[in-house]
């Protein structure tokens, strides 16, 4: 075979290779971006229309004038924004401390709590909640997210700090720091990456978590995943308005994805790794 | 919280004797999150244990029944099915992931044009909102007027009843979580492959072996740790599915796609049978403990860099 | 400025004992090495000074006050570490200026201080940049300033040229010693390269499994090794040792030759086994001396130097030791495979006993 032809067939066969590998995501989401902007009468074609006529704006339009998606969108934003940065402030120091004093099994606490089924902690934070009388609140919703977002904050905090050089620590001893002037002057930021990192990652998976809202959430308080599962149950389904819903509530993370994919993958990938 | 406890003992220990530690102690840094944890983690598993033993339904007289709640679960049918549809579907949804996950991996760990914006989209699925999705899978499974029939009829197959019938709907919804979960095992993966050494390959090379044969005798061994990390996390988080499942079938149909996860709920949000509830928590509990356990067992034996690899 | 005094010192972690009992006293303005193989404890001791290691027992005094309790920041004690350990996020000349920030230093201080500092070591254009935009010499420089910002009472240094290459390395030896005639600030230095101890230092202390050999100046040391350690660990190739025995005037080896030893028997020693060390470069030609063959020579240009086995010696793994090292000054056209015939000059030869390694 002769060197540029060959060249030739390895490219095309790298490019088959990518197609081949982001498909499914990329169909998927295109279908779902189809299916949003679509009037019931193209969704209901057959075969199937991936680029309509006319594009169903009002899909868009609707979701946002009938069921309170905005007061929704809010609590979302409250809930995440709340558990998420109550995380960071009681994780980092939490992962500095853990890390700095080499407790490696205090660890195997944040691990348990992530293999545990989300639903075993509902049911007696549930019972508490209604005996301190404050379902009907988003604070029911705010505390149990903690569950999520600060085992995430501390592990991936831990796994930082640990590579960060306990000698810049001394040396700052040493230059007649106290402990708190060396965690807000030396390790904090050093460790802002990692902070990111912790931020990003609880912000996704707070904001994708719909177990807690479907026990805990009165009609004012629903966050959104909870709120368009509820489109699907209450109403005469109707695929183009709940698409369009769906992917509103998954827009922000999906963005969020793609810009900050690095610091995700590194999350995710440190988490997993030592993880086990 | 013994652990933490146990290991400032031994802190400790190494200051023996002195009036004054020169280091600065580190716990005012972890109390306030300890305090969390022990509230929201901590405090919700000892108490669950508690209601486990107790009959206990909302709105009624509470009343300790000892280990009656176990008992009754071994010969419960509906959690026997539960138990079984769990680990088929665990199983599943283990194994497709592992190995397309593997196959993307090795992919991705060459050079690709736009590698980072690929990436991106590619861990898309996983970092979506699993309700979000759900909702489209459901459209996607529609019989009459979803687009997954229509596909197969391209190629003469079909059409299936997807969710909607007792015999596809588990591998339906395997289909589901292996799009949405395959990219964290090549992420895994991934990591594994940029970790590995390059001098092995070159002598590989030199001493004549094939790229399956370098695949088979240098790679697949030395990422096996990385594998065995993506099989545990995986397990965990299949066993723990809800959303997609509650979102796409609540266990229908009929209970054909029942896990444990959806009948404790049902139990326990549903009959508002408390009691029982947890005690389906605690054994649900206890399933995914012994299981973490017995593969990091494995993966003990597994790891060829375990001094440094962790 | 500053005296330093550790009395008796001791470092355990748990059972094990790191550093069994050490005392040195540091005059005010003097520079003192402490030198070692890896894990003698020298660092560890360094440590214990700056305060970031605990002291098992025994005390440590700056200055007449024991410090044992006090910690780091309270020391008045400025370290180098030996990966610099700057800060990476600060400039070079906040990095410089944090101790004085952290103490509220008025702003006009910090300056002119760190002006004066940054001048003393020519970093002057770099106070603007950040650690990553320096190399190892310019990183290895600013850390030094970090130090002579604060005007300590001591100075501390940890193994701070080893990250350099070599020339560097040099080259930075000569700065540091001319710091430290400049500023005459009391200097702890640890290091495991003896020729680093030997040509900076006021004081060398040899360290060797968490107890000193000897304590002296650097060519007290080399002349008059109070053990084998001291003697095989000063100097550069290391001291020739031969195993024999004291009998008449001289010095019979294990194969039968004679040594010299000039008249400096030891009183009742006849027929005592001893151990005999010569400096490589203590050797010359002589044709009643040691029989040997050439097994290779290194010319570097300013000298020679020669690994010869003894006749009697067999070749092989298990009798390298007893092969002797020769450094000459003068070429020579020895070959591999000649015989020559040296012999040590009595007056630099050692004598030490094999049981206990002292000095006889």
């Amino acid at each position: 075979m002769s060197r540029p032809l060959r060249k030739l067939l390895d490219k095309a066969g790298m490019a088959v290779c990518v197609l081949l590998l982001v498909s499914p995501a990329l169909l998927f989401f295109l279908w779902m971006l189809s299916l949003s902007l679509k009037f019931e009468i193209d969704n209901g074609a057959y075969p199937p229309i991936l680029i309509p006529d006319r594009f169903a704006w009002k899909n868009y339009t609707t979701i946002f004038e009938g069921n309170s998606f905005l007061l929704y969108f809010w609590n979302s934003l409250i809930v995440t924004g709340a558990a998420t940065l109550f995380a960071l402030l009681v994780g980092v120091p939490a992962g500095y401390g853990i890390a700095r004093m080499r407790a490696h099994k205090s660890a195997v606490v944040i691990m348990i709590a992530r293999m545990t089924p989300g639903l075993s902690f509902l049911i007696p934070l549930f019972l508490l909640f209604q005996w301190l009388g404050l379902l009907g609140t988003l604070w029911p919703q705010i505390i149990i997210h903690l569950v999520v977002t600060v085992p995430i904050v501390i592990w991936i905090m831990i796994g930082y700090f640990e590579t960060t050089p306990m000698e810049l620590e001394e040396a700052a001893m040493v230059d007649g720091a106290t402990r708190w002037q060396i965690f807000a002057k030396v390790a904090l930021p050093i460790a802002k990456p990692g902070i990111v990192v912790a931020f990003i990652l609880s912000v996704i998976f707070s904001w994708n978590n719909f177990v807690f809202g479907i026990v805990l959430a009165s009609r004012e308080t629903r966050t959104l995943p909870v709120a368009v599962y509820n489109m699907l149950s209450f109403e005469q389904v109707s695929w183009g308005p709940l698409a369009a819903a769906a992917l509103v509530v998954t827009l922000p993370v999906l963005i969020l994805t793609v810009a900050a994919q690095r610091q995700i993958v590194a999350g995710l990938t440190a988490g997993a790794v030592k993880g086990g | 919280m013994s652990i933490l406890a146990s290991s400032d003992r031994v802190a400790g220990a190494a200051s023996v004797g002195r009036t004054k530690r020169l280091r600065p102690s580190y716990w005012p840094f972890v109390v306030p999150a300890l305090v969390v944890v022990v509230g929201v983690i901590v405090f919700p598993w000892v108490f669950t244990l508690w209601m486990s033993a107790m009959e206990w339904r909302v709105g009624e007289e509470q009343r300790f029944v000892g280990l009656q709640n176990y008992v009754r679960l071994a010969t419960d049918l509906r959690f026997l099915e539960a138990l079984g549809h769990t680990l088929v579907y665990t199983a599943l949804s283990v194994v497709a992931p592992l190995v397309l996950g593997t196959a993307a991996a090795l992919a991705f760990n060459t050079k690709l044009p736009a590698r980072g914006l690929l990436r991106g989209i590619f861990v898309m699925p996983m970092m979506a909102t699993p309700v979000a999705i759900a909702l489209v899978w459901t459209m996607m499974f529609h019989p009459q007027l979803g687009v997954l029939n229509y596909l197969l009829s391209q190629i003469g197959i079909g059409p299936l009843q997807w969710v909607y019938h007792p015999s596809t709907v588990i591998l339906s919804l395997v289909l589901v979580e292996t799009w949405q979960w395959t990219p964290l095992v090549m992420l895994i993966v991934l990591g594994g492959l940029a970790s590995l050494p390059t001098e092995p390959y070159e002598s590989a090379q030199i001493d004549g072996a094939t790229a399956w044969q370098r695949f088979r005798y240098l790679t697949l061994p030395m990422i096996k740790p990385f594998l065995m990390v993506a099989v545990i996390i995986r397990s965990i988080d299949a066993l723990k599915s809800f959303d997609i499942l509650y979102t796409i079938t609540q266990g229908g149909p009929g209970t054909a796609s029942e896990t444990i996860n959806l009948y404790l709920y049902s139990v326990a949000f549903t009959y508002y049978d408390i009691g029982y509830g947890s005690a389906i928590a605690v054994v649900f509990f206890v399933l995914i403990i012994l299981l973490s356990l017995v593969l990091l067992h494995l993966r003990q034996r597994s790891a060829w860099n375990s001094g440094d690899g962790k | 400025m500053a005296s330093v005094s550790i009395r008796n010192v001791r470092k355990s972690y748990g059972p094990v004992e790191i550093i069994k009992g050490v005392s040195i006293d540091i005059q005010d303005g003097e520079f003192v090495i402490l030198v070692g193989p890896s894990g003698c404890g020298k660092s560890t001791l360094l440590r214990m000074i700056a305060g970031l290691e605990e002291i098992s027992g025994g005390t440590v005094a700056i200055d007449d006050r024991v410090v044992n309790d006090v910690p780091p920041k309270d020391r008045d004690i400025a370290m180098v570490f030996q990966n610099y350990a700057l800060y990476p996020h600060m400039t070079i000349a906040d990095n410089m200026s944090f101790a004085l920030r952290l103490k509220n230093t008025a702003k006009s201080e910090i300056a002119a201080k760190v002006e004066r500092a940054a001048g003393i070591l020519g970093l002057g254009p770099l106070l603007g940049r950040f650690p990553r935009q320096l190399s190892g010499g310019q990183r290895q420089r600013v850390a030094m300033g970090r130090a002579i910002v604060r005007d300590p009472k001591v100075f501390l240094f940890d193994e701070p040229l080893s990250n350099l290459d070599a020339k560097l390395r040099v080259q930075m030896r000569t700065e540091i010693k001319e710091m430290h005639q400049r500023l005459k600030t009391t200097t702890v230095y640890v290091t495991h390269d003896q020729i680093e101890a030997m040509t900076m230092a006021d004081k060398i202390v040899v360290m060797h499994d968490g107890i000193i050999e000897q304590i002296g100046a650097p060519l007290d040391l080399y002349d008059n090794p109070a053990n084998m350690f001291v003697a095989g660990f000063i100097g550069s190739p290391a001291m020739n040792f031969i195993p024999g025995s004291i009998g008449g005037d001289g010095f019979t080896t294990e194969d039968g030759s004679r040594l010299p030893l000039g008249g400096r028997v030891p009183a009742a020693s006849d027929g005592r086994p001893a151990v005999y060390g010569v400096r490589p470069e203590h050797f010359r030609l002589a044709d009643e001396g040691l029989a040997a063959e050439v097994v290779v020579v290194e010319p570097t240009g300013s000298e020679t130097q020669m690994v010869l086995r003894p006749l009697g010696v067999k070749a092989g793994r298990e009798d390298r030791k007893r092969e002797l090292t020769w450094v000459l000054r003068e070429r020579t056209g020895a070959r591999p495979g000649e015989v020559v015939r040296i012999a040590p000059d009595p007056a630099l030869a050692h004598l030490f006993n094999p049981d206990t390694g002292l000095r006889l």
